[in-house]
Formats: structure tokens, sequence, C-alpha cells
């Protein structure tokens, strides 16, 4: 097992989630922040800052910011969800906008739909303000590696 | 809107491209910079950085910011393509990932907005590592017309 697998198979026995978004430099850079939810789901959260703005004038975050946070949010998903540790690499990611993201934090879920032998399937939602007001969708294949 | 723009002209177009990457602060934070837009194909590019991986081990840049610049660079090829300086919005954008891009290279995006409708602009973009025969990946992406000028 390479070292990535082994720092992976720890953080994920643990559910040390720090840990895993540790290990992913683009998750850190976006400062990614994994919550457990009192319903054990997990929540996946992109706080605001100046640098994420792609509009200034509206002001709104950029539109690839919140695809990135709901990608981030599919694969992680994908990672924990697994039944064996396998690293879930985006074959395909689809990202439909439906509000403009304004300039407070973003929250994702995200939800395994299959995970095959080769293959897995995710989809993810996400808000901010409030959950009942979702501002973009993303749906995602991964091709699934050995670790 | 001010229909009086020639957006043939190469010195207009590099002056719209110029202010609408300015406008874009998140543009600025990564580093993505306009190296084109004197045809319909608009190229950016995206510099390397550490920050941008998604697996270390490996030298792998994460997707998620290949994303960014192609919404980014398609978003420019769109606006380049309509009539006035009309104001646009990402409807969505599909991305498929033909190969990994690697540590250490810079990214390329290459948008070319083909058709346009009255309230819609469909644009396609290339990503590669310099070497446009070996695309890292392919985006799809559909943006809306606002029907209002940048400047209201």
């Amino acid at each position: 097992m390479s070292a990535r697998a082994n720092a992976l198979t720890a953080a994920l026995e643990a559910a040390d989630y720090k840990g895993l978004v540790q290990a992913v430099p683009y998750a850190t850079y976006l400062g990614l922040v994994v919550e457990l939810a009192e319903d054990g789901s997990r929540r996946y959260v992109m706080d605001f800052r100046d640098d994420l703005i792609g509009n200034s004038s509206l002001p709104a975050l950029h539109g690839g910011t919140v695809a990135s946070l709901l990608s981030l949010a599919m694969q992680f998903e994908a990672l924990i969800d697994m039944p064996a540790p396998r690293l879930p690499d985006p074959v395909d990611v689809t990202i439909d906008y439906w509000r403009s993201a304004a300039p407070v934090r973003c929250t994702a879920t995200a939800r395994l739909i299959r995970s095959g032998r080769h293959v897995a399937q995710a989809q993810a939602v996400c808000y901010q303000e409030h959950a009942n007001r979702p501002i973009a969708f993303g749906r995602s294949a991964f091709v699934l590696r050995d670790v | 809107m001010n229909d009086t723009i020639d957006k043939t002209d190469p010195a207009v177009r590099a002056e719209i491209a110029r202010r609408f990457a300015q406008a874009i602060p998140h543009n600025a934070a990564i580093g993505l910079v306009l190296e084109s837009a004197a045809t319909d194909t608009v190229r950016m590019r995206l510099g390397y950085q550490a920050a941008f991986l998604g697996n270390v081990e490996a030298g792998l840049w994460h997707t998620g910011i290949a994303f960014t610049a192609a919404d980014s660079a398609c978003g420019l090829a769109v606006f380049l393509a309509l009539p006035g300086l009309e104001a646009i919005a990402t409807l969505d954008l599909r991305m498929d990932h033909l190969r990994p891009a690697l540590a250490g290279a810079d990214l390329v995006i290459e948008a070319t907005c083909h058709h346009v409708t009255e309230r819609m602009a469909f644009v396609n973009a290339d990503l590669h590592q310099d070497d446009p025969t070996r695309c890292v990946a392919r985006a799809t992406a559909t943006f809306t017309r606002t029907g209002k000028s940048v400047l209201a």
C-alpha cells in the first residue's frame, strides 16, 4: 500500500475528515470543512472568501467554486461510503446552476447512488442560508481504483 | 444595450476580454490569464500551482479547478460572441475528464461559442497541457442571456 493509501485508510477508519481534506490540496485551498450532522450524515462546507467572487457587481461566487464544492462532496462521499477503500476518480461531472450564489458560506450534501465494481455514481446539492432553496445540483461518475 | 461595439475589431476584443477577466476576482486569485481572444476561440492559461493538486503522490491536478477554468473561459467566449455587452449566467456545464492533468504543467483552456439563440448561448471547451492533440478534459456548457447590459 502506498503512503497515500495508508493515510486515507487511516483517516477513513478514524472518521478523521480533517485528515481527508488535508490529503487533497485543492480541497484545502477552498477551505473545505466536513461537518457531521445530528443524523450522522455529512455536510460539506465552504466558507465565504472575497477571492471566491466571480461576479463583483451582483456580487456572486464564481460558479466554478460551487461546482468544485459539489464535486469534492461527491468524491468524499463516494470515498467514505465505499464498502472497500477504493479511490474514486471523477470521469465526468455535470453541474446545473439553479440560483446565483450569494457572497456567503455554501453547504453541500452528497449521496452515493451506486457503487459497482469499477464505477460509482453520485449526486449532490448545494445551498446557502436555506436548505430548502438549493442553488446548484451536481451529478458525477467515478472510476474506482484499488488503493 | 450598446450595439455600436465592433467585436470583430481585434483591439476591441482584446480590451473587452481584459476587462471581463479583470471583473472576476477569482480568476485573478487562481492566476487564470487570457492568452488570445483574437478568433472565435478564446484561449486562457492556468499556471500550475501545488494548491491545485487532487492527488499529491501521483502528481495530478484536481478536476475541480479545471471546471472553474473552463467555466471562466466558456463565459468569455460567450460574452465575445454576443452582439452587445450582455450579462450572462452559466445554466449548466458538463465536463468529461479524458485523462489526468499532470503536476508541473499548466492547463490551457480553449473555448468556442458555437451557437447563439435569442435567450441562450452554447459553448464547448477543450483543456490540454500544451498539446492540443491530447486533451485532458472537454466541457460543454449552456449559458443564459440576461438581456441586460453589464454596464447597467
